[in-house]
């Protein structure tokens, strides 16, 4: 093709708006980081060292997990960051380059490098002066990629160690942009997500490091700490990086999941303590409400939901819960009344999950945080792999964190060879 | 216009037949856009009610231009910015270049129109595939984008002139490769424009999604037009 004709046919595609894929990524991430549509051949787990068990410190896992590759099932790599630090969150830079990943202890945070080798990560980068530098944010939680940035959202500040917190940028090389305090009458944080076509984010609330860093079995029998949990969600102007709504959500809503399809105006998040799942929906005057859709288990019994994820269809929203180790998958194909169509014991606890842009594969691991483990008796820590067909869990894998002397693993980020490589196959990593 | 969508959609041979003569005699003709852009479902924040902070800097670069000429890549002057917008002229990802170079069009039409603007403000398109987007292809881009303000199109005179340039601004583009290791005749990028200052600094970083001429415009309202500490040239 001439070159000339390239350059029209460009501009006719840019002119028409002509919609392309999404720019999402496997699902739950930022939607500017390119994505994986096709198999992934590694996981990447943020993992809480266990004093005496191997080396003892928090450490990316690198797990293979390509039935096609010799690594299946194998732990591939690890590299120790030195110390315990309360290893939780992380996220990929724009370019999947990157892999930042944050202590909530000690406010630490580690940038690997994915690119040069994909199966054995290295650290590039180790940021120590994110309290100093953000003017007393403490808890770096949330890793969401920007255009040549990172916004970090954090848990709790200096101090006193409670609630009130800010969402902190970088840019890609690690170097302090700005602190973005939480507002008045909802100060609480825990993630922050974008809906780039509305120029809107969300951002949800949990607690402090005085509750986070204690044991969850005291905790609960602490009334008064038990209400410096946050109950509220706020809508932004992304752009503009300004409060916009205050959302009452009660009972510390966390993950933030937007639709993924860009028609779809809407959000879902889970509430920890009161078990319930929730809706963020966009009105016609484009202010937003939080709509109470559906217990998620009993919620008398504190079941706990953490993490969840929706398909990329925008279909199924896997809900996790940690104390009873449950996934229920909600069909929210009407969003307004989320149905249960599928559940399953993962293991004593769960915590994590990560689906495959596909949806076909499923990923689940079991750490929350190290004095919150274990809190039901049985601390069973692993990474657990299973195929989804639209019905049923079915296992692929699992490997026990514990027997490979690794720790507690955490969060997840998928890897693939080709796609650093430039690669491209059927199905592969789109361009 | 239908028929011509249709025919982008699904028949290459139709496209060939009527693209070119279409939009060609529109611009000709001096015509507006024949597509106008979405309607943007936010509102946009009031200009100077945010900040812009900092976000990188970056170096001024020699590169090619399409007149065939070397020369700074940014050349800014106390009190102008830049939009600069990284494409290749094969993109096909509707998202991706074809966006970028879409919304600069739009932009370059809403400065024409913009007395306090127009002078303090440069389009620079760089391609990032310097050995197919030559000079003369370039001057082809220019032609068909005719530029109403300063709107400036170049490239590396070699991918070694490149790699610096795309390694300070964080630019990844990384050839795509059969499993045989035959280059496709595209590029994985996450198409950026950035927004620079006269001194270097980069003060936003657009990508699908938010990458809007409205909206780069409000931004370029608040840089120069209500920051009191920014000069004029």
């Amino acid at each position: 093709m001439d070159h000339s004709r390239r350059v029209w046919i460009g501009l006719l595609v840019g002119l028409l708006g002509l919609a392309g894929p999404s720019a999402a990524d496997e699902t739950c991430q930022s939607p500017y980081i390119p994505k994986l549509t096709g198999q992934e051949d590694f996981i990447y787990i943020w993992t809480v060292g266990i004093e005496g068990l191997g080396d003892g410190s928090d450490k990316v896992v690198t797990v293979g997990v390509n039935p096609e590759r010799s690594d299946f099932g194998k732990v591939v790599s690890s590299v120790s960051v030195g110390g315990r630090h309360e290893a939780h969150h992380g996220g990929l830079s724009d370019d999947r380059r990157h892999f930042w990943v944050g202590g909530l202890d000690d406010s630490r945070i580690y940038i690997m490098d994915l690119a040069t080798d994909p199966a054995r990560p290295r650290l590039v980068r180790t940021i120590e002066d994110f309290t100093e530098k953000s003017g007393g944010v403490v808890g770096p939680h949330g890793f969401y990629a920007l255009p040549g940035r990172m916004l970090i959202s954090a848990l709790s500040n200096a101090a006193d160690g409670g609630g009130r917190t800010a969402m902190v940028e970088y840019n890609n090389d690690g170097e302090y942009i700005r602190t973005i305090w939480m507002p008045e009458g909802a100060p609480y944080g825990y993630d922050a997500r974008i809906k780039a076509e509305l120029n809107r984010m969300l951002t949800s609330s949990f607690t402090g490091r005085n509750n986070y860093m204690r044991k969850l079995s005291e905790l609960l029998g602490d009334a008064e700490a038990m209400k410096n949990f946050g109950n509220t969600m706020v809508v932004w102007d992304y752009h503009a990086r300004k409060p916009l709504q205050i959302l009452e959500v009660p009972g510390a809503p966390l993950e933030i999941r937007w639709a993924l399809r860009p028609e779809h105006e809407y959000a879902f998040t889970s509430t920890a303590l009161t078990s319930k799942l929730w809706g963020i929906f966009r009105k016609d005057d484009g202010t937003f409400e939080a709509v109470e859709l559906a217990d998620i288990g009993d919620p008398s019994k504190v079941p706990l939901p953490v993490d969840i994820s929706l398909s990329a269809d925008d279909r199924f929203l896997f809900v996790n819960s940690f104390l009873d180790g449950m996934v229920r998958v909600f069909d929210v194909v009407n969003p307004r009344a989320p149905k249960v169509v599928y559940e399953r014991k993962i293991g004593p606890q769960v915590n994590m999950v990560s689906q495959s842009w596909d949806g076909k594969r499923l990923y689940f691991t079991s750490s929350l945080l190290a004095n919150w483990d274990g809190t039901g008796g049985d601390d069973a820590q692993f990474l657990k792999a299973y195929t989804w067909d639209g019905k049923t869990l079915e296992p692929l894998f699992e490997l026990d964190f514990r027997s490979e002397k690794l720790g507690r693993p955490h969060m997840m980020r998928f890897g693939q060879i080709d796609f650093y490589r430039g690669r491209v196959s059927e199905g592969g990593a789109g361009g | 216009m239908r028929t011509l969508v249709r025919g982008v959609l699904t028949g290459a041979g139709y496209l060939r037949q009527s693209w070119s003569f279409v939009l060609l005699a529109s611009a000709l003709v001096g015509a507006p856009s024949p597509v106008t852009a979405e309607d943007l479902r936010y509102e946009l924040p009031a200009a100077g009610s945010y900040a812009l902070p900092v976000i990188d800097r970056v170096s001024d670069y020699e590169m090619l231009g399409a007149d065939n000429r070397r020369g700074p890549l940014l050349d800014l002057a106390a009190g102008q910015c830049a939009v600069v917008s990284f494409v290749y002229l094969s993109c096909t990802d509707a998202r991706g270049c074809p966006l970028a170079l879409a919304t600069l069009r739009r932009l370059d039409r809403l400065l024409a129109d913009r007395d306090d603007l127009a002078d303090r403000v440069r389009l620079v398109t760089v391609s990032f595939d310097p050995e197919r987007d030559r000079p003369p292809q370039l001057a082809s881009l220019r032609r068909h984008m005719d530029p109403r303000a300063d709107w400036r199109f170049v490239t590396a005179a070699s991918p070694t002139e490149l790699r610096p340039v795309l390694r300070d601004y964080g630019q990844d583009a990384v050839p795509l490769l059969t499993s045989n290791g035959a280059f496709l005749g595209r590029m994985r990028h996450v198409a950026k424009v950035f927004l620079i200052d006269s001194e270097g600094a980069v003060r936003n970083i657009y990508s699908s999604g938010l990458m809007d001429h409205r909206l780069l415009l409000r931004d370029l309202e608040t840089l120069l037009l209500t920051d009191a500490a920014t000069p004029r040239p």
